[in-house]
Order: structure tokens, then sequence, then C-alpha cells
């Protein structure tokens, strides 16, 4: 916000992921202000098999949330492809039909869709747009009418606060869950080996590619044809991403992009607060509703227990999390 | 556990159950698990539409502590779900393997699948596309076995019963059954001298491949 | 295959993505204004603003050779805009009248509207609504996404007559973008202390999987694959497709050579056959790619001309 002195004691909202409608329940159940979700097909970001919403879902999942006072975003956060644009058109006008609260959109091509066609339905600038600065933001502010904007994981807390003094649009960020080393919507690692990409297929390193060989001294994960990692008996794993993978440069083996970890800002939440954000979004639509309910109750506590001035409480999400590991990411600039 | 690869199996009551069943027939288990699958079908329609791109994808659930397994065909209008033993179980296109416990732990959604398989509690082998929409498929569903089948058995008391009478047979056995302890404490040994072997076949490979000539690199410069 | 219409193709020398000697920089681009057969020239930092400072001072000196040398020049901006140093950067670029810029972000995007101006493959530009809304914003030209087949391409170039379309056709692929250096990190250091160690691998630092086989390179912030993407086989279906533009970018080895290939195969005058293997040889053998056209995965070398 351009000229809002920071308030110590301000609420963050909490956005929370759902794969499933049980997911949802159970995201709203322990306290979720917002759940996002996808619809089942390539329009969105976790694109994976068995999950995401029918319509039908959507509508008793918004009648579910709403009844709470909950909201519910959509996320159609993928690139249309060339020649067949009806899916995720459609994905928007049954947004606006059904009742979303919000529509989280990437492509330039879908927000302008949904500025003229459904102007009264909120529009979101998803992480997958990769808007990193203010002259970006601005632009689709002022262009396409966007009202939050999701901010990709590769900007410090210091450079969120100076970016939160130039924008006229409330920020979202990232605060728990999987991490995308490189910026989002800008990567193509995953298709170079699979052919499927986030922005295309809705992916990244898809499961049909991913294979565990147990050689019984050590757990290897290939994707494709090529091998990411390799796990000593009781080491801990992480997700088959390529950029989480383990590789061999300098003659050092190393996890040279990043370690099987993941992204946990609660100790953060007073100088997110301080750095003019408005939300919290959790990462994790394709993780089981006993994840949901672990990590959204946790941080609905210390939302709360931020916004009340009280001491945050102590949080223990280290079993849940990939590689059994946390990291404050970008958030701290030494990351880089 | 029905194959020689994978983890060991903790030693638990389940282990033992496990040890001791071993030389029993799987059939009185059959009536069970076929009522299982009818009452899952019928209470949870959305599991195996979820499915529905999988097709009749078998799927072996291993869990490492049993002498048996289980062989799940995900057809979204019949499913089947039968007891197999080591060898029985035929093509699968994936292999779910983990202690009894974690896997109906995360059957109930209790626990969440990715975090088990983090901690390697959980061991996935074959088709990982298939075993994600299983586990988003299951974990979607709200599936409590007390409250939908132990106490829903209707017809099934019967059979229910006599699986229950031949388990605390079991039991029984399993708790005096000094061998099978002897045989769970020494698995681990056994099971490094396994790694072991692997590795050093690993190595003979590699090697071959090394004597067959480098590839030629281009040189940075 | 039509050759006359292949003739007319354009050939543009993208932007040096790796962090070259500034010496070996300025006398690349003055050989390339001397010798090379390219009809456009892209100039500017994409990677990396922490580099700028070596290079900003020599860009005059070779736009003017260049341009004289009968070259269009493009200025390409950033591929990640962050800090306030990435985005002076930008709005610098963009400032300067009388000459076309490439965006490479969506702050170009803005800064360059109502003007006519080229979108950069680090633009995400997948399908006709975001072209046509970009094309309503100024942009003339468009270098497509890395990721794109073939069967898209075409869908999207169908009855746009007002844009023109480019493709990455040859060089190592722009796979990533991060905030993090991993140059730095593989050398224990951290971005702000980077001691520019990216100048030391003049094509990116070698990754290789754990069972030693090349699969990535790393050029500061950017990851790129190991492979070599090659479209030489592929400039035939790529003008039917509606591509007008082909990008050659810039390696270590000799792209004066390279452009040739490609000129002269497009004008017909060599087989594409015989183009590879003067290709593989400028190289020195490096595996070639061009999967993504197929709808493969990009690190395949699909061989449907063949068939």
């Amino acid at each position: 916000m351009i000229s809002e002195t920071p308030e110590t004691h301000k609420k963050l909202e909490l956005v929370c992921p759902a794969g499933t409608p049980a997911s949802l329940r159970a995201a709203i159940d322990n306290g979720a202000d917002v759940v996002y979700l996808g619809f089942r097909d390539e329009t969105n970001a976790r694109n994976f098999p068995g999950l995401n919403f029918s319509r039908e879902e959507l509508a008793q999942g918004l009648d579910y949330a709403h009844q709470r006072g909950a909201e519910i975003y959509i996320a159609i956060n993928t690139y249309p492809q060339a020649g067949n644009p009806d899916p995720w058109h459609a994905a928007i006008d049954d947004a606006a039909t059904y009742g979303a609260d919000a529509v989280i959109l990437a492509d330039m091509g879908l927000l302008d869709y949904a500025a003229r066609k459904h102007p009264d339905l909120n529009r979101h600038l998803s992480v997958q747009a990769s808007a990193s600065n203010p002259q970006a933001i601005n632009f689709y502010v002022e262009t396409f009418g966007v009202r939050r904007v999701v901010l990709p994981r590769v900007l410090s807390v210091i450079e969120i606060t100076a970016l939160n003094k130039q924008i006229s649009v409330q920020t979202e960020v990232f605060a728990f869950g999987g991490l995308c080393v490189m910026a989002e919507g800008r990567c193509a690692l995953s298709s170079y080996v699979t052919g499927q990409s986030p922005n295309m297929n809705g992916v990244c390193s898809p499961a049909g590619h991913v294979h565990y060989e147990d050689q019984g001294d050590q757990l290897v994960s290939k994707l494709g044809t090529v091998t990411i990692n390799a796990f000593a008996p009781e080491e801990k794993a992480g997700y088959p991403t390529l950029c989480k993978g383990r590789f061999k440069a300098r003659g050092t083996v190393s996890y040279l992009f990043e370690e099987p970890t993941s992204l946990n800002v609660v100790a953060m939440l007073p100088e997110l607060v301080n750095a003019g954000v408005t939300a919290l979004k959790i990462e994790g639509r394709q993780r089981g509703r006993a994840y949901i309910a672990q990590v959204v109750s946790q941080f609905r506590k210390a939302v709360d227990a931020q916004a009340d001035g009280t001491t945050l409480p102590d949080m223990n999400l280290t079993s849940i999390t990939e590689g059994q590991q946390n990291t404050v990411g970008a958030y701290d600039k030494t990351w880089r | 556990m029905i194959s020689s690869t994978g983890m060991s199996a903790p030693l638990s009551p389940v282990l033992l159950l496990g040890l001791a069943v071993r030389p029993l027939p799987l059939a009185p288990l059959q009536p069970v698990l076929g009522a299982a699958m009818t009452a899952v079908t019928r209470r949870y329609p959305n599991i195996f539409e979820r499915l529905s791109s999988l097709e009749n994808t078998r799927f072996l659930i291993d869990p490492v502590d049993l002498p048996f397994g289980f062989l799940l065909v995900a057809d979204d209008q019949a499913p089947q779900l039968r007891a197999v033993r080591a060898g029985q179980a035929g093509d699968v296109a994936a292999t779910i393997r983990g202690p009894l416990m974690t896997l109906i732990d995360m059957l109930e959604g209790k626990i969440d699948g990715d975090a088990q398989f983090f901690s390697r509690a959980l061991v996935v082998e074959g088709d990982t596309e298939a075993v994600v929409a299983l586990r988003n498929a299951v974990d979607g569903s709200e599936i409590d076995l007390f409250r939908d089948f132990l106490d829903k058995l209707g017809v099934l008391a019967g059979p229910a019963m006599r699986v229950s009478g031949v388990l605390q047979k079991i039991y029984d056995t399993a708790m005096g059954d000094l061998d099978s302890l002897r045989r769970a404490a020494l698995a681990p040994t056994e099971r490094r001298h396994d790694m072991v072997a692997t590795k050093i076949r690993r190595l003979e490979v590699k090697l071959d491949e090394l004597s067959r000539g480098s590839r030629a690199r281009r040189s940075q410069s | 295959m039509n050759n006359s219409d292949m003739s007319q193709s354009k050939l543009t020398l993208g932007p040096v993505m790796f962090n070259w000697n500034p010496d070996v920089w300025r006398d690349f681009y003055f050989r390339i204004a001397d010798e090379a057969c390219v009809d456009t020239v892209c100039i500017g930092e994409v990677v990396c603003a922490k580099r700028d400072p070596f290079f900003t001072p020599l860009i005059p000196e070779i736009i003017e050779r260049l341009q004289r040398a009968g070259k269009e020049v493009v200025l390409s901006t950033l591929a990640l805009i962050m800090s306030k140093r990435d985005l002076t950067s930008v709005r610098e670029i963009t400032a300067m009248e009388d000459i076309l810029v490439e965006a490479n972000d969506v702050s170009a995007v803005s800064l360059l509207k109502d003007r006519p101006h080229i979108i950069g493959p680090f633009a995400n530009v997948y399908n006709e609504g975001t072209l046509e809304f970009l094309r309503r914003n100024g942009a003339v030209r468009v270098c497509l996404p890395v990721e794109m087949s073939l069967q898209s391409i075409t869908s999207l170039t169908a009855n746009q007559h007002d844009t023109e379309f480019e493709v990455f056709a040859y060089g190592r692929l722009p796979l990533a973008i991060s905030a993090r250096c991993y140059h730095a990190r593989s050398h224990g250091l951290s971005k702000d202390s980077c001691q520019y160690v990216c100048d030391k691998d003049v094509d990116g630092m070698d990754v290789d999987t754990l069972d030693g086989d090349p699969f990535l390179v790393v050029n500061g912030l950017q990851t790129l694959s190991y492979s070599c993407c090659n479209f030489i086989h592929d400039l035939g279906a790529l003008s039917a497709a509606g591509i007008s533009r082909f990008r050659l970018s810039p390696q270590s080895w000799d792209m004066v050579a390279v452009a040739q290939c490609f000129r002269d195969v497009l004008d017909g005058k060599t087989e594409s056959e015989q183009a590879e293997h003067i290709l593989d040889d400028l190289s020195d053998g490096l595996t070639s790619s061009n999967g993504y056209l197929y709808g493969k995965e990009g690190m395949a070398f699909a061989a449907p001309w063949a068939e």
C-alpha cells in the first residue's frame, strides 16, 4: 500500500491449499481464511492424477466455505495452449458463474479475457507470472485490474518491503511448503527432460516420468532417463524435482541448486507484517489432508498470536517437510 | 514382505503376527477383502472416479511386516482386492511398501503420504503416476476403517469371526515363537550383506562400462 | 520444403548470455559486424545486472560498427528483474530512442507500450490471447519460448500477418533463471560476493548427473541445457509454420561459420545433413537437441525430417 503505515499487529490472511474436497474441509475446519484450488485439468499448476475439483465439487466447496465465513480462490495459472483456449476460458467463466471469490491467473491473454468478460470477478496475479518488480506489478494492476499479486519466491523481505511501498495492490507471499528455486513461470527444466512443464501442462517433473529403483544399498530416483538423486538407506528423501537433485559440478557431488527442503517463514511473521504483506500462502495442493490439517492449524495459531502480540507458539512441522529440513529461502538475502 | 528388496520390517506385534501367519492359508481373508471393496465402492464412488484414467491398474500393497501382500485392481466398475503371497501377484504396475500400520494410517488420511516417503517409511516402485493417483483418490475419500467396516459387517459377521478366531490363534503362537523373534533380530544383518553384494555388483557393471572406453567429452575452453 | 520462401528468412544473433572477457566480447561483435551473414544482432546483458558495468561502456562503439555493416541492432533487456539496479538497467535501455528493444520481462513490456518493440524468448507468449494483447501494446516481432512445439507454433502463427515470428534455433537452451547464483554457490560464494566466477566458463559450467552423464550447464543465475539446440533440419517445417526468423545464440565457437551453415541451408546451397556435420565439427561434437519442436523432451534429438 502506498501510504499505509506498517501495523505490527495487523492480521495476516491465511490462504491454504486443497487438492480434494476432503482437504478443503480440513483446511477450513482448521482455520483457513481462504482455500485455493484448481479444476481437474491442465488449467492449473497442480495437474496431478487423481487430484483437483470437478464443477460439482467446487459448488459444494463454495457452500462449505461461505457458510463458515471462508473464501475460495481458483487457480487457473498455466499458459493456454495455442489453438486451444477453451478449457481455460471455460474455467474462468465457471469460476465467475459459481461465485468464486477470486481467480489466480498468470497468462496475460487470460487476464485480458477475464477483465473484459467478467469485470466483477476478482483477479489475482499468480506466482507463475513471476512479477518481481514494481514496474511489472503496476502494469498488471493498471492494465488488467489485478487486486492482489502472489510474489515470486525470489524476493528478500527487504525487497518485499521496498516493493510494497511502490505498488497499490495487496501482496501474498509463500509461507510454507515446496520451494521453487528458479523464477516461477520461467522454468523449462521439467520439459527439457519429460516434455511436460509447469507453464504448458501444469506439472513439474511429472510422476509418470519418475522411477524409483531400490538398489539395496541406495534408493535411486530417475526422471525419464536422467538420474536425479540417490539416497542411502536412512537418508531423508525429497520430491524428484530436478532443482532438488544431486549433481556433479566442478568435481563435487552436491545439491547444486537446492537441498530437498521446505520453506517455513513462521519465525518471520512480524517482519512480513511490517513489510506490508496482506496474506500468507501455504503450498501443497498435492499433499494429503493430514498435512493440510497439521500445517493450517499451526499457522492459524501463529497468525493469531502475531496479531494479538503474544508469543508465537512452538511449531513442529519438520516431520512433514521435504527432506525433513526447513529454510526461509530467498526471504533471507544470504540464500542467494 | 513378499519381495526380497525394500525395507526391513520393524520389530512389532504386526511382524510377530506376520511371521506366525506364514504357513496359514489366505483363503479365509478373501470374503472380508471382497466385502471391503464392495463397501468402499458403494460408500466412496469418487475414489474410482478419480482413478478412471488408470484403467485396471494393478497395485501391490506390500506391508513389510506381513508375509503376504494385497493385490488391488483399480477398475472403476469392479475393483478387486486380494491377499497374495510372493510370486502370486503377477505383473503389477506399482508396488507400495511400508509397515502395515503406516499403510492403514495413510488409507485413513491420518498421515501424509509424501511425509512418509520423505522419511523413508514408505517405498514406491514402478508406475509412480499410478501411485500418486491412488494416493490422491484415497486421501480425498475420508475412509474410516472402523466406522465403515468393523461396526457394519452385517452378513460378514460370520467370516470376520472366523478370521478373528484364526488371528487370535496366530497371535498366541507368535508370542511364543522365539525363532521368529530371532529371525526378526537377524534381519538387519542379512540385509546389510545383501546391500554389500548389490553394491559390488553395481561397481562391477560400472567398471565394465569404463573399460569399454570412456565417452568422448567436449573439453571446455 | 519451399526454398524460395526459406531464402527470405532472416537470421538473428541472440545476445551473448555468458560472462565473456569484455575484450573478447567486443571483438566477437566486431567480427560479427565484419563477417557474419546475420541480419539482426541483439546486444545487452540478459542474465545478471552485476555484469553490466563491464559491457555498457563498449556498447555505443559496437552498435555503430554493426549498423555501419548494415545489421539491424536490437537491445535486449534482463530476463529477471528484482532489484533497483535491475530496473534501472531496463529503464535506461527502454529510454533509448531510435533503436529496437527486445523485452524479456513484463516490466520492459510496460515501458515499451505504444512503441514498436520485440518480445524476447524469456517472456511467455504461448497463445493467441497473449499475442493479441502484446501486439496491441506495440510488439512487432516475437521470439517464442524455447519449449513450444511445432504444432503450437503453427496454431499460434495462423492468420497473424502483423507479427514477425522467430524461434531459438541454435545454441544451448536457456531453461531457467533464478535469484540464486549457482556459479557462486558452486565456488562456496554467494551472489553478493560472487567474485564474478561465472567468467571462468565461457559456455557455462558443466553439470553432470550422478551417473556422470553431461546434463546441464550453469551460467550464473541461469541454467542452460548441456546439449546444443539445433534446428538445422527443421528450417523448412518451421518456415512452413510461419517462422521467418531464426535465432542463433552465441557460444564460444565460430558463430560466423554457424551463421553461414544456416544461411546456406536456407538458401538451398547446402543440404541439412551436410550442414549438421559442419556444425558438429564447429561445436566439437556437442550433443544436439530439437525435441521441443516435436512435443518431446527438449533434450531429445528427434528426426522427423528423415521419415
